[in-house]
């Protein structure tokens, strides 16, 4: 096999959602030479947002028109997008910090994480039996299959209740089922109570998945009444939750207990010349706009940290 | 013919196309969600509706974004 080719960058931005977009077009922006590496999709979890309503400036917008309106700018910036060549292990604590991909060695003066959060899990032993024969993960991706038929959503969350709202275009009945209360906005909430095909299970946990090859059913417990009982559906739709995508980086930058990365406000991890930006950083607030506030600030501190370094007195 | 069966709005299948575009593989588009025909043909191959589903040959078939399956059923490896 040829030895990887060795390629210099001031910033690498790992994750292209929107945090690392951003990041990508502010830095690509002050001229910095600019590499984002995406393993997943484009986007991150906002690729799949069906509808946006709390964008300022954008009253509704997608997902999809959204994320491809700012990677056109961050690429009319110079940076470059790779979504293809997959990263197989960082050195942060090097000066430069070194990102090796399938095919080349990154050197880089600064590196920005913004590698966000994926959906977990169902926590079933038989997942993996119905994973895509029932159980999914993705809304628009897979919603089509659901045409006519019975769907129940898990979770709670905005990301559940938008789900839900989506597919009931689908469904021609949708069950919601969720082990608290819900936590998303009241404005999605109210939208799927009043849609005539929901029926909403709260305080309820799913406890199995039942079906010969696909999925057939799902046994629920009302934790309140101490009742279980089976629901008949075609498929369910998983959003219980996010948890963080920083296995590359655990042995590089101080993890929270929950895995997202410690770092200030500033974005400044403690390894000088690594940010962290975006759901991945440890922090109270995770919104679309916080992320794109996260990349903004570690762009510009980026750019800082690289002028300080030049001069020889480096500021973190 | 390479084929992609696929839907309008679907990250994933936008990916496999991308990234076949990207290594000069031509390919035929078959939305399922548009074409009775292109459903037919996709349930027919895999059994079932989920996308993206990549064939060379009518056969033998990668479900999903997977760079190293993909390149080994298109002979890109």
């Amino acid at each position: 096999m040829a030895a990887k080719e060795h390629i210099k960058r001031d910033v690498i931005i790992i994750g292209a959602g929107m945090a690392g977009l951003t990041a990508a077009l502010y830095a690509g922006r002050m001229n910095l030479s600019v590499l984002v590496l995406e393993n997943a999709i484009i986007g991150g979890q906002i690729a799949n947002a069906t509808g946006i309503e709390n964008y300022p400036g954008l009253p509704n917008v997608s997902g999809r028109a959204l994320i491809e309106a700012t990677q056109q700018q961050a690429e009319g910036f110079g940076a470059v997008i790779d979504e293809f060549d997959a990263i197989q292990k960082v050195n942060l604590k090097e000066d430069p910090k070194l990102v090796e991909t399938e095919a080349c060695i990154y050197e880089a003066e600064t590196v920005i994480i913004a590698s966000g959060m994926e959906r977990r899990k169902l926590p079933l032993s038989e997942e993996k039996k119905y994973a895509g024969k029932g159980v999914h993960y993705c809304e628009l991706c897979d919603g089509h299959m659901y045409q006519d038929k019975v769907i129940a959503v898990m979770g709670g969350g905005n990301a559940a209740v938008d789900a839900a709202n989506f597919l009931t275009k689908y469904a021609k009945k949708l069950y919601l089922v969720h082990r608290s209360q819900l936590r998303a906005d009241e404005a999605s909430q109210t939208k799927l109570r009043e849609n005539p095909k929901v029926e909403i299970f709260l305080e309820t946990e799913i406890k199995a998945l039942k079906g010969e090859s696909r999925l057939e059913a799902i046994d629920i417990f009302d934790k309140a009444s101490g009742e279980s009982r089976e629901l008949a559906v075609d498929g369910i739709f998983v959003n219980i939750g996010v948890s963080p995508h920083t296995d590359l980086f655990k042995d590089e930058v101080e993890l929270a207990p929950d895995g997202r990365i410690i770092a200030g406000e500033d974005c400044r991890t403690k390894l000088p010349g690594v940010f962290a930006a975006g759901d991945v950083r440890e922090k109270e607030v995770r919104q679309l706009t916080t992320a794109a506030a996260d990349g903004t600030t570690a762009a510009i501190l980026a750019e800082k940290y690289i002028t300080s370094k030049k001069r020889g007195n480096i500021q973190w | 013919m390479v084929k992609v069966y696929s839907i309008s709005n679907c990250p994933w299948c936008d990916k496999v196309k991308k990234y076949l575009k990207s290594r000069q593989v031509e390919f035929e588009e078959c939305n399922i969600e548009t074409s009775e025909e292109a459903l037919k043909e996709c349930q027919k191959l895999t059994n079932d509706e989920a996308v993206p589903v990549t064939t060379a040959d009518g056969k033998e078939y990668v479900l999903g974004f997977d760079k190293a399956k993909l390149d080994e059923l298109l002979g890109l490896a």
